[in-house]
């Protein structure tokens, strides 16, 4: 079979016809969807092996199909000529035209050559042949979803979804089956409900009212020398007694006053799906001593007000704590400590707000604590080669300011290959804000040439005052080329950026970006100056 | 798998005249030559690989400019691909800052853990997808076709995630048409320090769990085996303090309190990636891998229930173990995205835990890494090696898991490997589930 390999090379027209796919085969490469002819590739040997978790095939065929494909109610469609049916059953005797081997409902156990199917759109993570999806269905349902505009509603609840079959999914279950804890909490699912019933307060409150009559287990263990141990354990349970003797807890030797412990926790409120957390535990808010109000707000410590990568990268505030000269490598250090969890606090999964003030996660603190509720950063479609360049100059200039000073380097401007384990720690100073020559101005002109056409943001490299905070866009491409560059130590990045630039971050000749940045495939204007 | 992506360049751009960046060392307009191109996931990989090797190889300006590179990618809040960007980042951050000498606690020691949760919060957080009940649900099915008919069943439960399987097997139990059996679970007071973490002990939920046993008419005992050897509340090395805790509680048996008569009931979900590979010699090396299992064996347990994630995170090379974690934790990343908003804390909270994980995988070594996952298929051939033969999941268990999955989001699927169950995530290997009984298990 697999006339498909001979057949496949279509040649693709322009965007104009829509209905076009093309298949290659190796170590999914995929191919364009448009302007090629590709010779057939050769007959692959099929191997039937299993595959690597978390990764396709590398054997498997790379399939691309067109929005319009993919967005074709028909689900059920033939790779050999598109046509698309509404039922399993009918595409498989319709394969049988194409000389195909055909299965039923049966899986005959044989496998053919693997196909996988990558996402057209340039900027969805599976438009990547690593994590390309697994069947036709899968790659169709994943476009509609993700790509597809989402015209199906319901009506109970107001979620929309791109795909009929999820919407009516939905509906099916929306409003229908629900499971109610004492505490308010609604479940559509019984298993999440029984777990969550398991572990409410809501039952510990309503033993506590019935009593917890002793029960018969089986006899012997009930009240044996453990049963003493049982209500300590109750109580108290890590200190415990018991080094050495474990601690059965049973139902039946729980002493009713034993519930009670469990009632500390805050009641339910029957808005909030999941519980509200008390103050931090004096164990937490003991590390750092701040856990939350990180970096950009006040801070104790003069390091910590900037993080460890606001060092890196930002000069100015760097300059801050260069300012203070105190600043040591373990107060920066402390302060990567605390930079890491400030978007996570809280986590409160609290759904619905019910009054219950948050004192460490109050909006308050949160507000000068991050800006994670700005506009969200773009995705990375900008350019890798431009974020490259302005590193490669940004390393030649910013001899002050590596964190990995810290360890003990000097990046001298010659900048040769400096050992980590240095034992001179030069951390604090000599922040400079040698970085900030190549923050200068952009050349519009230029910016527009290339069709960047982003915003310029003069604070990239130090306004990102948090390791996880959003950034605003970086893509100031023409920031770079101000200072001159001389004898940068740039062997390392060089080599990188080839083996980068030079294909490994394109998806392919041809490949629409869709209006997005770096749509522009040619540059018109010559290197930067 | 690496992806090559050996696409040819569209257009020639001529670069002329004195490139700023050309260097003694090489020229970057030959990079220039690529194109805009858009950072996509192979070459966040690439970068995060080049990262690695410079780290490694103490190359402190090339580590800042590719970190500095990925910092501009990166984003807590951005696309799932910026987001495993960061925690990537941070892993490297850690790696990078090993190297500092200093009396400075190392960056897991409190400061990565997160608020702890409460008993419910952590239902809800195992049931934010079905990566985790896909297992419960999976190895409740298999016990309760197991001790069909017995009337005492005592479970051993090696569990990070402090018995949230239970409640749907004692549901199950109570409805027996012969009636619930007498049902013990017993676990290690020893956990390893991973995420999630529960804001109360093991005991408090074991009361919990009674409870509700109770009010289904289930005879429960809950039993908490202590180690005979306590560690230190220092938190360095923390690992080996579990480890030790962990053996000493396994090393004399009868502080299991096994009964004659009863069925016995291993259950492991993600548990064996945290004991070590050991030495070679089980017997040497309790908590070791190989030694646990020969243990179990020695236990005669009528099943073993064994659950974890399916991917290979355990290589001793670091940029195996990059790619490896790349190409595996965009999963749950990605099936987040798909049904939670970009700042919702439900999310945050459960992306910061999986980047615990890629800290401690990426950030360390030795005794510190103690995330060791292995794929299911090594892990059954480990099985196979300690003397036990695959238990296949019974029809009505695989329907019941596979009800779970639909319940969800529709690109989660269910597959069969042989014996084992494996939850799909459009297509690639999440979760992988499976039940063993020695061989020649006589009960």
């Amino acid at each position: 079979m697999m006339e498909l390999e001979n057949s496949s090379v279509m040649t693709v027209s322009n965007s104009g016809s829509g209905e076009a796919s093309v298949s290659s085969s190796g170590h999914l490469q995929p191919s364009a969807l448009q302007n090629t002819d590709p010779p057939p590739p050769p007959i692959p040997v099929v191997k039937k092996k299993r595959n690597l978790p978390g990764t396709p095939d590398p054997e498997a065929e790379v399939i691309a199909l067109s929005p319009k494909t993919l967005m074709a109610t028909n689900r059920f469609v033939c790779e050999i000529c598109n046509k698309g049916f509404q039922r399993d059953q009918n595409l498989q005797l319709h394969r049988r035209g194409h000389n195909l081997p055909w299965k039923l409902r049966q899986r005959t156990g044989k496998e053919v050559r693997k196909r996988v199917y990558v996402c057209p759109e340039t900027s969805c993570v599976h438009h990547d042949p690593s994590r390309a999806l697994g069947d036709l269905t899968g790659i169709k349902k994943h476009f509609c979803r993700k790509h597809g505009e989402k015209k199906w509603k319901c009506d109970k609840c107001s979620k929309k979804y791109a795909v009929q079959s999820d919407w009516k999914a939905h509906s099916k279950v929306c409003g229908t089956r629900e499971y109610r804890c004492d505490c308010g909490t609604l479940f559509s699912r019984r298993d999440s409900f029984i777990t969550h019933r398991a572990f409410c307060d809501a039952l510990a409150e309503e033993s506590a009212k019935t009593g917890a009559k002793p029960q018969a287990a089986d006899g012997k263990a009930a009240a044996t020398q453990d049963g003493a141990a049982a209500a300590a354990a109750g109580q108290d349970a890590i200190a415990a007694t018991a080094e050495t003797a474990p601690a059965a807890v049973m139902a039946a030797a729980l002493p009713p006053q034993q519930v009670t412990p469990l009632e500390r926790q805050e009641p339910e409120k029957p808005t909030a799906l999941l519980q509200y957390m008390p103050p931090l535990s004096a164990s937490l808010a003991n590390t750092s001593g701040v856990t939350t109000t990180s970096n950009s707000s006040s801070s104790s410590s003069s390091s910590s007000s900037t993080s460890l990568f606001a060092s890196l990268f930002a000069s100015a505030t760097a300059a801050t704590a260069a300012g203070h000269g105190t600043a040591t490598l373990s107060d920066l250090m402390g302060a990567m400590g605390q930079v890491d969890r400030p978007f996570v606090e809280p986590p409160s999964l609290c759904l619905a707000t019910n009054g219950r003030p948050a004192p460490l996660f109050s909006p308050q603190a949160q507000g000068h604590d991050r800006r994670p509720f700005a506009p969200p950063p773009p995705s990375p479609h900008m350019s890798a080669t431009a974020l490259l360049q302005k590193a490669a100059q940004m390393g030649s200039a910013a001899t002050g300011s590596s964190f990995l000073r810290g360890f003990g380097l000097d990046a001298a401007p010659s900048g040769q290959q400096e050992s980590l384990q240095d034992s001179s720690l030069r951390w604090g100073h000599h922040h400079h804000a040698q970085q900030q020559q190549s923050e200068t101005e952009p050349s519009p002109m230029l910016t527009a040439g290339l069709g960047l056409g982003l915003p310029y943001e003069p604070d990239l490299m130090m306004g990102s005052s948090q390791l996880f905070g959003p950034k605003p866009a970086t893509l100031d491409f023409l920031g770079l080329g101000m200072g001159p560059v001389g004898g940068t130590p740039n062997g390392g990045l060089s080599a990188l950026m080839t083996s980068i630039g030079g294909g490994g971050l394109n998806m392919g000749p041809g490949t629409a970006t869709g209006g997005r940045v770096g749509s522009e495939r040619k540059p018109t204007s010559p290197a930067i100056r | 798998m690496r992806a090559e992506l050996r696409g040819s360049t569209p257009g020639h751009v001529s670069v002329p005249d004195p490139n700023p960046f050309d260097t003694p060392h090489g020229s970057l307009s030959g990079a220039l030559k690529g194109c805009l191109g858009s950072l996509d996931g192979a070459g966040i990989e690439k970068l995060l690989l080049h990262c690695a090797t410079a780290v490694e190889a103490n190359d402190a300006t090339l580590v800042q400019q590719v970190m500095w590179v990925l910092n501009n990618i990166a984003s807590s809040h951005g696309d799932p691909n910026q987001r495993l960007t960061s925690w990537f980042l941070r892993a490297l951050v850690t790696r990078a800052s090993q190297f500092c000498p200093t009396a400075i606690p190392s960056a897991t020691t409190g400061l990565t853990r997160a608020r702890p949760m409460t008993a419910t919060e952590l239902v809800g957080y195992v049931d934010l997808t079905p990566w985790h009940r896909f297992g419960f649900t999976a190895a409740n099915g298999a016990i309760l076709k197991m001790v069909q008919g017995r009337r005492k069943v005592h479970v051993l439960d090696f569990s990070i995630y402090y018995c949230m399987q239970w409640p749907t097997l004692i549901d199950a139990l109570s409805g027996r048409p012969e009636g619930p059996p007498l049902l013990r679970i017993t676990m290690p007071s020893a956990r390893p320090s991973v995420p999630p973490h529960l804001n109360v002990s093991t005991e408090e939920i074991g009361l919990k769990l009674a409870n509700f046993a109770k009010s289904r008419d289930v005879p429960l005992e809950f039993h908490v085996v202590k180690a005979t050897w306590s560690c230190s509340s220092d938190a360095l090395n923390g690992h080996s303090n579990f480890l030790q805790e962990f053996a000493s509680c396994l090393l004399d048996p009868s502080s299991l309190g096994l009964r004659e008569g009863e069925a016995l009931v291993v259950n492991c979900q993600s548990w064996l990636r945290y004991l070590p590979e050991g030495s070679g010699r089980a017997t040497d090396d309790l908590s070791s891998r190989d030694a646990f299992m020969e243990l179990i064996h020695r236990l005669n347990p009528c099943l073993v229930t064994v659950t974890d994630e399916d991917a290979d995170l355990d290589s001793a090379r670091l940029t195996s173990r990059i790619m490896s974690c790349f190409n595996y934790l965009w999963i749950p990343f990605d099936a987040l995205e798909t049904f939670l908003p970009k700042d919702s804390p439900q999310r945050l909270a459960y992306e910061a835990d999986i980047g615990q994980k890629i800290e401690n995988i990426i950030g360390f070594e030795g005794e510190e890494r103690m995330e060791r996952l292995e794929s299911g298929a090594r892990f059954s051939q480990r099985m196979t090696r300690a003397g036990f033969e695959s238990f296949p999941f019974d029809e009505e268990t695989v329907s019941e898991v596979k009800l779970l999955v639909d319940e969800h989001a529709s690109a989660w699927g269910l597959k069969r490997e042989e014996d084992t169950l494996v939850l799909t995530w459009k297509g690639h290997n999440s979760v992988f589930t499976t039940a063993w009984v020695p061989s020649g298990y006589d009960g």
